[in-house]
């Protein structure tokens, strides 16, 4: 696509919304990738997609309507449907979208290395294979994808802003006997995805939990890996986080402010300038120039996250938090790189329950945070080594309780969708053994 | 084309309208469009899959190219993938008693503020109801000349209320989805009823965990059915050799009274007239008398599986058909809820579900109750909080020693590979030996 060809359609969208309304915005992705799909050893699948999605937003006296579409030659239909969609809206505070920033253009989560071609999943894939070999289990299924996209957006303001992502992920599911193993990686950037690991590392879970042993129910010190943890914070306290859940009042940080959140060891911020991360973006979802925003230091909540319909109803300032959920969704509150830091220490030398994964955890109770989840690729674990596998367990608790009794914080830290984790030690958890 | 041994095209566009009501604000209501298609191609290896946004109808020299850039991408396939060979066939789709797009987008907003506003109560901090209506006209078209088109109409409701007091915070959850047309009159019912739970919920206790009887409602043991059966039954896992029931066709590993079976055509909300690959859809005894009966297919794993039947292959719009379930449900028994209860005695009672999951290689499942009651003496007193049930499939399934007299459905959405489709789950009440409740509580 040239960029001028996209232009002419998009002033004359943004020319003709204003003859009925205050301001619109457009937000217009293109993207194309190539994946295939491992049944057990072979590729038996491979797909190219063809992306394409327009989101208008229009704003008229407060009201905000909507409308999207795959069919660009359909603009004026969805620009009619989005003001339509704004007569039903109830009005609020509103004080315009973003004026135009003097941004850098240089893009941050673009590698021009990823090549959106066949041959490059192919390469994944026998990476991984290789990788798999290492332990004795089977590789049941698995993929790799490589992706690229362009996002516009542009509004009456005369915001024109361009950004390009690019995408490479693989994923392999392994099993030996009854026991499972599955590991991913993605990154934006081609040299950050390592394939051989993720294959390694499924197969080497299936092996290793197999003859599982029964434990106890009882309280226990756990180790939750970056991706258990990641199912827990992601599930239930990053959406506490959320501006609008908290003035609907469904936080439950929501009167926590300057108040201990968690152990006053634990930071949590998100980090949209982060260099080479998945995640990061000069501008959000609505143009808004991204910053860091700090949510909780040494364990005491600081802010909460907001978009500028948010921000402006409820009197606050957008954080830059607005993300848009695929092509053509709405913005709504989210975060770019959402990072849990704090000191560092070396994995504990003490007996623990190392937990690699969770089953179930959308199942907890966002409200108040109770969750029970059944455990996936369990070991006691002593002096970091992994020890004897823990057969099936659950393990039962809060997540906002837990955050009080962290007591160790790997030095690694692992992406994990986009939320950047460290493995984190928490004491005295519930485990009901079978 | 020369070397192409099999294709379809699957091009479905449509338009979707939602309400959000929060707190009595209309956050947003408006109608999106969408135009997505999938093409799959065999030649000799194993799929081509194109997925195309905006896709364009074409015959010809202008079809001919997008089927040779298919075939491109199946050559760095490896596996040889065969087709088996099942009937095709379209059922009728069942008229709407009202069509939605009768029903003017401000009457439908009215219609659903008064769900949302029948929520009030001093206790309840947030009142939230969404409505969605989802049309699709499906066009599929195959190599073997078979050609379908047809339009469906899904929508529903939910609606959310969250209580609070002094830092204790609960939601109740009330939803109703349907293929039936416009569902929202009369329904001022749900919101009351949501924030009666969530209320109640805030003074309900918390279960103690460990093995204990359990009494399921009809939603919670349809999930059972979903999660703990179902997944593992789909012939692509037990393709992958990632479903503990591979290989064990015939055997018995449930009582006699359990029968679990999964059915596209009937009209619940998980309908659908013919399959994503064009086959007749039908009814399948997954477990029939306890024993493993039948898995779930598509034409690729009919062929390489077998023991099941092809009918079950379903896709979300542009995306490529995968091995799914549609309307399942554990078929009713003879007992009553009264004799399911006397027979319990002391355990617990789990109402509603917060959803699941299962891992079908390890044979691993976990849901959770929306709620549930201590049943003391055959007779359900304290209400409980944030209960989950957890098992082992093949151990579990022994465990269901009463099926109750009356089977209701329940709408809902399944995601698997990226994909989320309507289903609808169901059961009579069931009543489980041998349960691992997960709960907060303990001695």
């Amino acid at each position: 696509m040239r960029w001028w060809v996209a232009v002419a359609w998009i002033d004359q969208l943004i020319h003709e919304a204003e003859k009925t309304v205050d301001e619109v915005e457009i937000f217009y992705v293109t993207g194309t990738s190539v994946s295939a799909n491992l049944k057990q050893k072979k590729v038996d699948l491979a797909t190219t997609t063809e992306d394409c999605g327009l989101g208008i937003r229009t704003i008229h006296k407060g009201r905000i309507g909507s409308s999207s579409t795959n069919d660009v030659s359909q603009w004026r239909e969805c620009l009619n449907a989005a003001i339509a969609s704004g007569k039903l809206a109830t009005p609020q505070e509103w004080k315009g979208l973003p004026e135009p920033a003097p941004l850098s253009k240089v893009t941050l989560s673009f590698d021009d290395s990823v090549q959106v071609k066949p041959a490059v999943v192919i390469e994944l894939i026998e990476k991984m294979l290789e990788g798999a070999a290492e332990h004795p289990a089977e590789v049941a299924s698995g993929s790799a994808s490589v992706s690229s996209s362009q996002v516009t957006l542009a509004n009456s303001r005369d915001v024109r802003y361009i950004d390009k992502h690019t995408g490479v992920s693989v994923s392999l599911e392994a099993i030996r006997g009854q026991s499972t193993g599955y590991e991913f990686d993605h990154s934006s950037f081609f040299d950050k995805v390592d394939p051989i690991s993720v294959g390694e590392r499924a197969t080497f879970f299936a092996a290793e939990s197999d003859n599982g042993k029964e434990i106890a129910t009882g309280e226990y010190d756990v180790l939750l890996s970056p991706l258990a943890y990641g199912e827990l914070l992601g599930n239930v306290f990053v959406p506490a986080l959320s501006g609008r859940n908290v003035h609907a009042g469904r936080s439950r940080l929501a009167q926590s402010l300057g108040k201990i959140v968690a152990d006053p060891m634990i930071t949590m911020y998100d980090d949209p300038l982060l260099e080479r991360a998945n995640g990061s973006v000069r501008w959000d979802a609505e143009g808004t120039p991204t910053r860091r925003v700090d949510f909780i230091s040494e364990g005491i909540l600081e802010t909460f996250a907001y978009d500028l319909k948010t921000a402006y109803r409820f009197g606050k300032k957008s954080t830059a938090s607005a993300k848009r959920g695929g092509f053509g969704g709405l913005p709504s509150i989210g975060h770019h790189n959402f990072v849990v830091d704090g000191k560092r220490n070396e994995i504990p030398d003490d007996r623990v329950v190392y937990v690699h994964n969770v089953v179930g955890a959308h199942t907890a109770n966002p409200m108040s945070g109770e969750f029970s989840v059944e455990l996936s690729n369990a070991f006691w674990m002593e002096g970091g080594e992994f020890d004897t596998p823990v057969r099936s367990a659950m393990l039962s608790g809060n997540v906002f309780d837990l955050h009080h009794s962290i007591s160790g914080l790997s030095k690694e830290s692992r992406a994990i969708g986009s939320m950047i984790l460290p493995s984190v030690k928490i004491n005295r958890q519930h485990i009901i053994g079978k | 084309m020369p070397g192409i041994q099999y294709y379809d095209l699957r091009h479905v566009t449509g338009q979707v309208t939602h309400i959000d009501i929060d707190n009595g604000v209309v956050e947003s209501a408006g109608s999106s469009f969408f135009n997505k298609a999938v093409i799959r191609v065999l030649s000799g290896t194993g799929w081509g899959v194109l997925q195309i946004d905006n896709y364009t109808p074409c015959t010809g020299k202008k079809f001919d190219a997008i089927l040779e850039s298919a075939c491109r991408l199946a050559r760095i396939t490896q596996e040889n993938v065969i087709l088996g060979d099942a009937p095709h066939g379209m059922l009728s789709v069942p008229p709407m008693k009202e069509d939605p797009r009768n029903v003017s987008i401000e009457e439908k907003s009215s219609i659903l503020s008064g769900i949302e506003t029948a929520a009030k109560h001093p206790l309840v901090v947030n009142r939230r109801a969404n409505f969605i209506e989802k049309i699709e006209h499906v066009r599929f078209t195959d190599s073997s000349e078979n050609e379908y088109s047809y339009e469906m109409c899904r929508s529903g409701f939910n609606v959310l209320a969250v209580a609070s007091r002094n830092g204790n915070v609960q939601m109740g959850y009330e939803r109703e989805h349907s293929i039936h047309g416009f569902n929202l009159r009369h329904q001022q019912f749900q919101g009351k009823k949501a924030a009666e739970i969530a209320v109640a919920l805030l003074d309900a206790g918390v279960a103690k965990s460990g093995k204990m009887r359990a009494v399921l409602d009809p939603e919670l043991a349809g999930v059972f059915a979903h999660e703990a059966v179902g997944h593992a039954s789909e012939g692509d896992l037990i393709k992958e050799g990632n479903s503990v029931l591979k290989g064990k066709t015939g055997q018995k590993i449930g009582n006699e009274n359990l029968t679990i079976i999964d059915d596209p055509g009937i009209h619940e909300f998980g309908f659908d007239p013919v399959d994503a690959e064009g086959v007749a859809v039908c009814r399948t005894e997954i477990i029939k008398k306890g024993v493993i009966h039948a898995f779930l297919h598509n034409l690729e794993t009919l062929s390489s599986v077998g023991n099941g039947v092809a009918g079950h292959a379903r896709a979300m719009p542009g995306e490529p058909p995968l091995v799914r379930m549609s309307n399942t449900f554990i078929e009713a028994g003879d007992a009553t809820d009264h004799e399911i209860f006397e027979e319990c005695r002391n355990g617990i009672f789990l109402k509603g579900s917060r959803g699941g999951q299962v891992d079908p290689g390890r044979g691993i499942f976990q849901f959770n109750a929306e709620y549930g009651y201590l049943i003391e003496k055959g007779e359900c007193t304290t209400m409980v909080r944030d209960v989950s049930l957890s098992g082992e499939i093949l151990l579990t399934l022994h465990g269901i020693t009463l099926c109750g007299n009356n089977r209701t459905m329940s709408p809902g959405y399944c995601g698997k590979g990226g994909q989320s489709v309507p289903v609808s789950d169901g059961a009579p009440h069931i009543l489980l030996s041998d349960a691992v409740v997960g709960g907060s509580g303990v001695d």
